[in-house]
């Protein structure tokens, strides 16, 4: 197994994580694909633990701040469209046009 | 004494430089409580001095070579412009004439300008022409008299337009000052062009550069037309004369002083200039075309005009005419002597019209009719002044036209059938303009017309003394030409010439037989002559055409394309704003797309370079 393939599965993940991020139109998605294009980044982390730096693994160390950072995100991010949703009844991206020109 | 008084001289233009300040004082804005007529008195005194200074000058330099007074003016790199004067018999004579009409004149107004309030502006302005007069025939450097007939024509603009609250005051006024302006500046041509050429302005130099002078001929040619230019405008010749006309809106005593002295500042510097103008026969023939056309165009539109004034300001621009064609065939001194004779002539004429005017009100020429009776005075003066002014002997202007036909005779003899020409037709429009107002029947307007106050007839009769004392005084002076070298055909050609267009008119105008107004067969001709070649139409189709045109297309251009290509720059940024400020569109997920974008493109142009050194 190469490093290289590792690489292309976290860079496609990402890939679709953005795609999700930039055309969904459910906030929760949206929220769903930052998680994916993390996973993304922490399988990356790993990857590159194993395979450059097998003694310290350093980049597992990362891996498990990045998972505890992403499950605070997640949470304010939901406590987010939560406070959203009581004011205007929805969490459609299309409608949260308001800060605009 | 005398060296004093000719040493001197230059005193005589501030003489009448004070009386414009101190005339100033009485403006009703100034002095309010006594009324404007210590003006008059002020400047009278003060043109009194100046005559009785000039006079004794005069008498002091008589038969006296020459004397040369040199001002620094200005002194910077290498131009060196220096105010000079010339005192001699014939500058002070011009000063003592000036000074005379002048004195004339503003006693005259003191009778005109009775009913007026304007003396204070009145009499500064004639002050100011007066000065500018002597300071004009004192100066012997071109570019001084530049400098004056300059500040003369602004003079006019001021003159003219003294009674600015009637509309055809302000458009005569005007086209004084355009007119003679568009000449002067091509005069500035000229005078600028001859000073590398000459390397002085100073006339007498300018005499001697001129004797040995070889230049490019059409060097010469353009110069001596640039300098023509302004005399022409300033003589009322054609193409420029225009202005004399619509200058007779004026007041009547300024008219006195425009129609004698002040179109005769351009002959002067004309004159002046004969030296260098013989440089160049092409000018020489312009000239004397100019002179030919206006001599005769003016005096047949002098017999055409219903207005007494204006029919006088036609035979001014005839008589200038006739100087044009002295100078061009190089009379200068009989030039000189034709502008002394006119001038008396002329002003004797405009005078006595004046008091007729002033007491009958119109100035139409149909409407006079059997003032002889009732204004003997004024009749005799204009009759003495006519006689003056055409080729009548013994009188003035009899003298001058014979000796300038008789060497017009060597030189080119046609000149001689102009001169006669223009006499005849002149001597004709007089008597036409003499039987109109004194002969005939009383009309409504001149049923009761009495003979003026004492300060119109006064200068009136001084002025019929003069004309009558011109001879002698000419004869005395040893001015008069000999008559043994006078051709006689030449004198029997004029006399002649004047007393068949005397005799026509008087049989034309006493004959009650003969319906009046006269309509010539050809009404159209008639018309011509009556609208003064339709001037004002040719004016306003070629020049004030073109020229409004143009600055309708400058300003079209300025306002529209120049302002336009600046305010579309303005107008590019308020669009880039307005149109760009869409991006902020209020979509998270756009600013997302943007902000990834904005990544891939950094680091496409970052790590292009780099692929080419990629090992796998």
């Amino acid at each position: 197994m190469h490093l290289e393939y590792f690489l292309l599965l976290a860079a496609a993940l990402f890939c679709i994580g953005i795609y999700g991020l930039i055309t969904s139109r459910n906030a929760v998605r949206v929220l769903m694909s930052i998680e994916l294009m993390l996973n993304a980044v922490n399988l990356n982390l790993v990857g590159f633990s194993n395979y450059l730096d097998p003694s310290n693994i350093r980049g597992q160390v990362f891996t498990v701040f990045v998972i505890t950072v992403a499950a605070a995100e997640a949470a304010v991010g939901l406590a987010i469209v939560l406070a959203i949703y009581r004011n205007r009844n929805t969490i459609d991206m299309e409608q949260f046009n308001l800060l605009k020109w | 004494m005398n060296e004093i008084l000719i040493q001197s001289i230059w005193l005589v233009p501030i003489y009448a430089l004070v009386g414009v300040i101190l005339s100033i004082s009485w403006s009703p804005g100034i002095i309010r409580q006594t009324g404007p007529r210590p003006a008059g008195y002020i400047n009278i005194l003060m043109t009194l001095i100046a005559l009785i200074h000039s006079l004794l000058a005069l008498s002091a330099t008589w038969k006296q070579p020459a004397q040369y007074l040199s001002f620094q003016w200005l002194h910077a790199a290498n131009l060196d412009i220096s105010f000079d004067i010339e005192i001699s018999s014939i500058n002070l004579g011009a000063l003592v004439l000036i000074a005379v009409l002048n004195l004339l004149a503003q006693v005259y107004a003191i009778g005109y300008m009775e009913m007026d309030w304007g003396w204070a502006r009145f009499y500064s302005l004639l002050a100011l022409f007066e000065a500018g007069m002597s300071t004009l025939v004192l100066c012997n450097s071109l570019f001084f008299s530049y400098v004056v007939l300059e500040i003369l024509t602004l003079g006019t603009y001021l003159l003219i337009g003294l009674w600015f609250n009637q509309s055809l005051v302000i458009t005569g006024a005007r086209d004084a000052f355009l007119t003679k302006r568009v000449g002067d500046l091509f005069l500035l041509m000229g005078v600028v062009a001859l000073l590398p050429l000459a390397g002085t302005w100073n006339y007498t130099e300018l005499g001697e550069w001129a004797a040995t002078a070889t230049i490019n001929p059409n060097v010469a040619t353009l110069l001596c037309l640039a300098l023509i230019a302004g005399p022409l405008g300033k003589c009322a010749q054609f193409p420029l004369h225009l202005w004399l006309d619509e200058a007779m809106e004026g007041p009547m005593p300024g008219t006195i002083l425009r129609n004698t002295i002040v179109v005769s500042t351009g002959a002067w510097v004309l004159i002046k200039l004969q030296p260098v103008l013989a440089l160049s026969p092409v000018a020489a023939n312009f000239m004397i075309a100019i002179g030919a056309s206006t001599a005769i165009g003016a005096s047949l539109i002098a017999i055409a005009q219903i207005d007494i004034k204006r029919s006088l300001s036609y035979s001014v621009s005839a008589y200038m005419g006739l100087v044009f064609i002295a100078v061009a065939t190089q009379q200068d001194i009989t030039a000189l002597k034709l502008l002394l004779t006119y001038a008396i002539a002329m002003s004797l004429l405009v005078m006595s019209i004046g008091g007729v005017v002033l007491n009958t009100i119109t100035q139409d020429l149909t409407q006079y009719g059997g003032l002889w009776s009732r204004r003997p005075i004024s009749g005799i003066c204009y009759l003495v002044g006519a006689a003056s002014m055409v080729a009548f002997p013994p009188l003035g202007c009899f003298w001058t036209l014979a000796e300038m036909a008789n060497n017009l005779l060597m030189i080119r003899p046609w000149l001689v059938g102009v001169l006669v020409v223009v006499n005849a037709l002149t001597a004709f429009s007089l008597t036409r303009e003499f039987c109109l107002v004194f002969s005939g029947q009383v009309k409504q307007m001149t049923v009761r017309s009495a003979e003026s106050l004492w300060s119109l007839v006064l200068p009136m009769t001084i002025g019929m003394g003069l004309a009558l004392h011109v001879p002698i005084l000419l004869h005395q002076w040893g001015l008069l030409p000999e008559w043994k070298n006078l051709d006689s055909t030449v004198v029997i050609a004029l006399i002649t010439s004047t007393f068949i267009g005397a005799s026509s008119a008087a049989i034309i105008y006493l004959n009650n037989k003969i319906a009046k107004p006269i309509v010539l067969k050809p009404k159209a001709i008639q018309d011509l002559f009556a609208y003064d070649l339709y001037t004002p139409q040719i004016y306003r189709v070629t020049i004030i055409f073109a020229v409004g045109f143009i600055s309708k297309v400058v300003y079209w251009f300025d306002r529209y394309l120049i302002d336009g290509v600046v305010n579309l720059f303005g107008l590019a940024t308020i669009l880039g704003g307005e149109s760009l400020k869409y991006n902020v569109s209020g979509q998270t997920q756009f600013y997302v797309v943007s902000i990834l974008l904005g990544m891939a493109l950094f680091i496409g142009v970052i790590c292009l370079p780099l692929i080419p050194q990629l090992t796998f």
